[in-house]
Parts: structure tokens; C-alpha cells; sequence
């Protein structure tokens, strides 16, 4: 499998959805196998809340891309006949224009002064990059959770650009609950003593205990409650190998730990600016409050995926959005899938989940 | 579903009419409906595998199990809703056909017929029969409430399900006019028009 990093400059200033705008901004790119000549065959492919532009491979020291189990030779989504981009999102903190950039205004970074970012943002910077690939059409946009939003957004902004939508484990505004739960973890690191109101960056400290307790709350959210018995029941953590004094079972061990990286790597800035995207994701509302409206003029095939163990993003909103697909009368589909990982599932191979994306990427007129 | 059963209800059905399948299978009938008459058609289905072949068809589908209720499919604007062979599948088939009438302004029913001459002589031989229509052991089936052409109307006309329009088919899927004189005893199959 080729796989090409590169980071992308645009010029132009963008406006953003909220009025403001950037002087121009940088995405961060990964691609894999090779575009055709006809420039037919790209998929794009849109990371969730915390993902990257690494979205499959293995480079050195990281970690395989967070849809590697689906992207590759031979695989669900076959590098071997897709040319398959990923980007980090803008507002993001992996290479692409976000928070941690330097703003060319003040020659400091960004930090809370980046602008609020919403997931039509998203898209339109990557329109753009469609536009710098030479791409006219998708064949398909995919994503999971806040990767899904992009893939609908895409459907309703563009559906001439784009044949397929593969919009899983995600839905067309996100629950009460999941707003509320965003809005602890944005309290917790705001009230971190080393926030300073997002200017941290510019003091040389991190409110590194406020994302880590984010993290660890966000963590619990994306696996379902069977699996956590599962992997851990209530089972003791080793002394030698806790995290911290007060740790008593595996499961607080392996939060500490995963929070802990979490908040090495993430930026609390773009955690917000992140969730804050999450939460205003509701396109119906420019057509009145009404997804039907709101879906008629795309021309855009979707296949809408949701796992039966996940709370967060719970499997009925998957299907509220089939129904206001099939009351718009267009072309769409609704599958219900087993994953034993909760709302993280979308990341996982499994038979009937390959097949399904499999047979839709495939499947042409 | 044999071709001639095929070609009566894709003649029943309106050109670019919205359609329901329930119990859509593989989705040939609607791919078939989307060929030849235009349809906008759905198929509902609860089989992964079955599920997997209506995308491999472009057949657009939803898995959901249509025993837990098809309310939500009401105010959808279908005009036609189609239960091919999959009415005696259900747990509850009257309240199925009382919400299907509620999904859209007319219904295909199409149901293989226990009370068919083949069927009868199989089970005077004291075994559960079998056929071309109802080919799987008793074991194996998913065929929860069997019935005769003669049950099926009587439900019917309880219920004021009114039939539009009705054909009998042998067990060769052909009309003949023994299956139409004595469709209870002959007919293998019966294909009905509700609404």
C-alpha cells in the first residue's frame, strides 16, 4: 500500500460558518493507494472526536491508523482499487491549523483565540483539498461518530461531489445526554489551574489533569458497559504496576493510563473546539428543524450504520435518520450491527460490518 | 418468488409509486420494480445476509424486525406495502396486516396455501408435508402460522380487509381453472390485493 504525508498550505482566507475567518490554514494529509487516472476513484475518509490524518498503516513508533483494521490491500475499503485521503481536521492539534498554530497576527499560537469551528467547516476545507487533488466526485465519504456528521454534511452540502455517504455510529445531532457530558469534560479542563482561559501555551503549562479527567470520562462513554465487564470485571490491579497509590482495580488503572497519554498528546483547546463542533452539528436547522426537507436534494446514496451496544450514540437515532432519508424519498440504508465495543465498535472489523461497507463501496450502477 | 407470482404484482403496482417490501429478501422484486416501473422502493429485512445481498443489489434496505412493530413506516407517503411470503413468519399476522393497511393505501399479500391437495395427502400419510412452496422441515422453518386460502379470507372479511383483487396459482405457479374453481383445495399460492 502507497501511503504519501503530506501537509497541504491554502492561501485564501476562509470563512467559517460562525462569520469569522482564517488568514488561510494548513491541512495535514495521508493518502493511501493511488489515485486513477479518471481521478474516479478517491474515498474520503473523516476521523472522529480525537483521530488523526493517520487513519491506517503503521508508521514508525505510532500506533496502526485508527481505521486500520478496514483500510488496506485486500481490505474492506481495497487501497488496491481506492485512492483513500485522510486529513486532521482544522481546529485539531496533529499537524493541521488549530489552536497550537502560530497565528500570523500576533506570531503566538492560536490558543483560545482559534475560531469557534463547526463540522460544515470541516467540510468545506475539504472541498478544498478535493479541489487541489483534482477530485470532482467522491465515490464515497465515510466516517464514524463525528467522522459520520462530516459524511452526512457532505450528502447535504455537496451530493453532486460525492456518490456515497457511509455515515456510522453517528447521527444528525447528538443526544441531551451526550451534549451534557461534553459539557463536564470542557468543566473539567476550564477549571484546571494551568486553563488560564486557554492561554496556557503562552505560559509554558498545560492543564494536563483537566484533559486526562476529560479523557477518562469521554473513555468510559465510548465503551459500552458488557465490555468493561468484561475486559475487567472487578478484577484488582497489580501493586506493580499502579499508576497511582490510590488505584484499586483494573478499570481505574487503565483510565489513569489512557487519560494520562490522552493528555500528552491532545491539546485542550481543540478538545473543546472539538466537542463545542459536536455539539452544534444539527444541519435540519436551517430547513426548519425538518431532516426530511433537509435530505431531499441530495443524490447521494447513504448507508447509515449503528451498533447495537452503543449509548452514545444510540441505535434509534441511526434509524430516526433512515426514516427521514426514506420520507425524502431517497436512496438510503439502515443497518443495525453487533459490536461488543460500545460506541468505539465503528473502529473494529467484524464480518457483517466489512461486508456491508464492503458491498456498498462496491456496488455501481 | 416464481415469475409468474413476479409479473402479477409488478403489473399491480403503479409506475414510480413509493413501495414497501416487508420481508424484502435478496430485494430482486424491488430491483425489478426500480427497472421496469420506476419505483422508489424500500426493503425491510432483519437477515444479515439477506441484508447484505439487497446492497449488493442497490436495493435500499432497513434491518429491523418487523414482529417489534412497523408504526414508524406510517406517514412515510408509500402508496403500496408488499408482504410476499413472510405473512405466516410473523408472531402476531393479524395486527401485522392491520398496521401494514396503516403504512400505505394498498397492500400485495402473497401466502403459500396449507390447505393444497399435495399438502393435505402429506399429512393423511401422518408426516409433516412438504413443497415446492414449502420446502423446509418442520424443524427448520421459519413458518410460524400457516394457513389455508380459506383462512386467510375469513380473516379478511372480519377484519374488512377488502380484497381488490385476487389470483391462484397451482403448485406449478401457473393459473389454471381447477386452482380457480377450487383454489382451498388446488391453488398453491394466492396473491392478494389489499386496501
Amino acid at each position: 500500500m502507497k501511503v504519501v504525508s503530506k501537509k497541504i498550505t491554502f492561501k485564501d482566507s476562509l470563512v467559517l460558518q460562525s462569520g469569522q475567518s482564517l488568514p488561510g490554514f494548513e491541512l495535514m494529509t495521508e493518502t493511501y493507494g493511488e489515485l486513477n487516472q479518471e481521478k474516479t476513484n478517491a474515498v474520503l475518509v473523516c476521523h472522529a472526536f480525537s483521530g488523526s490524518h493517520h487513519a491506517a498503516g503503521i508508521k514508525e513508533k505510532e500506533k496502526p491508523g485508527w481505521w486500520d483494521e478496514l483500510i488496506g490491500d485486500g481490505k474492506t475499503i481495497d487501497t488496491k482499487n481506492y485512492f483513500v485521503v485522510s486529513i486532521n481536521n482544522i481546529g485539531g492539534c496533529h499537524g493541521s491549523s488549530g489552536p497550537t498554530s502560530i497565528s500570523p497576527e500576533s506570531g503566538q499560537p492560536f490558543g483560545a483565540t482559534f475560531p469557534e469551528i463547526s463540522v460544515s467547516d470541516w467540510v468545506e476545507t475539504q472541498k478544498l483539498l478535493a479541489d487541489h487533488l483534482g477530485i470532482k466526485c467522491w465515490e464515497m465519504v465515510a466516517g464514524g461518530s463525528l467522522g459520520g456528521m462530516q459524511a452526512l454534511q457532505w450528502a447535504i452540502s455537496y451530493p453532486k461531489k460525492i456518490n456515497k455517504a457511509a455515515i456510522i455510529a453517528a447521527s444528525s445531532k447528538i443526544s441531551t445526554q451526550n451534549i451534557a457530558l461534553n459539557e463536564v469534560a470542557r468543566e473539567m479542563i476550564k477549571k484546571d489551574e494551568n486553563f488560564h482561559n486557554g492561554d496556557y501555551l503562552a505560559k509554558g503549562v498545560s492543564p494536563s489533569k483537566g484533559l486526562k479527567a476529560a479523557r477518562m470520562l469521554g473513555h468510559i462513554t465510548y465503551l459500552s458497559e458488557s465490555n468493561m465487564s468484561k475486559r475487567f470485571g472487578r478484577k484488582l490491579q497489580d501493586p506493580q504496576t499502579k499508576m497511582d497509590a490510590d488505584v484499586n482495580y483494573e478499570v481505574e488503572n487503565y483510565l489513569q493510563y489512557k487519560g494520562e497519554q490522552f493528555a500528552k498528546t491532545f491539546d485542550a483547546n481543540s478538545y473543546i473546539l472539538m466537542t463545542k463542533a459536536m455539539d452544534g452539528f444539527d444541519p435540519a436547522k436551517d430547513f426548519d428543524h425538518d431532516l426530511v426537507e433537509c435530505l431531499k436534494s441530495t443524490q447521494t446514496k447513504l448507508l447509515i450504520a449503528s451498533f447495537d451496544s452503543d449509548w452514545l450514540f444510540p441505535k434509534e437515532y441511526g434509524l430516526d435518520m433512515q426514516m427521514s432519508a426514506i420520507k425524502a424519498g431517497i436512496d438510503s440504508s439502515y443497518i443495525e450491527l453487533d459490536g461488543d465495543y460500545g460506541h468505539d465498535s465503528f473502529l473494529f472489523y467484524s464480518n457483517q460490518y466489512s461486508a456491508a461497507l464492503k458491498n456498498f463501496l462496491n456496488s455501481n450502477e | 418468488m416464481n415469475n409468474k407470482l413476479q409479473s402479477i404484482v409488478i403489473d399491480w403496482i403503479p409506475s414510480q409509486s413509493k413501495v414497501v417490501d416487508f420481508g424484502c429478501g435478496d430485494g430482486a422484486l424491488l430491483k425489478m420494480l426500480a427497472e421496469s416501473k420506476s419505483v422508489t422502493g424500500y426493503g425491510v429485512e432483519n437477515d444479515p445476509n439477506k441484508i447484505n445481498a439487497c446492497i449488493i443489489n442497490r436495493v435500499p434496505v432497513i434491518q429491523q424486525d418487523i414482529d417489534a412493530g412497523i408504526q414508524n413506516y406510517r406517514d412515510m407517503g408509500f402508496d403500496v406495502a408488499i408482504m410476499a411470503s413472510s405473512i405466516q413468519c410473523l408472531r402476531r399476522p393479524r395486527d401485522a396486516m392491520t398496521n401494514i393497511l396503516k403504512v400505505a393505501n394498498e397492500c400485495v399479500i402473497t401466502l403459500p396455501n396449507f390447505g393444497n391437495w399435495e399438502l393435505r395427502v402429506g399429512l393423511l400419510k401422518g408426516k409433516m408435508p412438504s413443497s415446492a412452496q414449502l420446502p423446509a422441515k418442520w424443524y427448520e422453518t421459519k413458518n410460524l402460522h400457516l394457513c389455508t386460502i380459506a383462512d386467510f379470507e375469513e380473516l379478511c372479511r372480519e377484519e374488512s380487509f377488502n380484497i381488490k383483487k385476487r389470483v391462484y396459482l397451482n403448485s406449478r405457479g401457473k393459473s389454471s381453472w381447477l386452482a380457480n374453481a377450487f383454489p382451498n383445495l388446488f391453488a398453491a399460492e394466492a396473491v392478494y390485493l389489499i386496501g
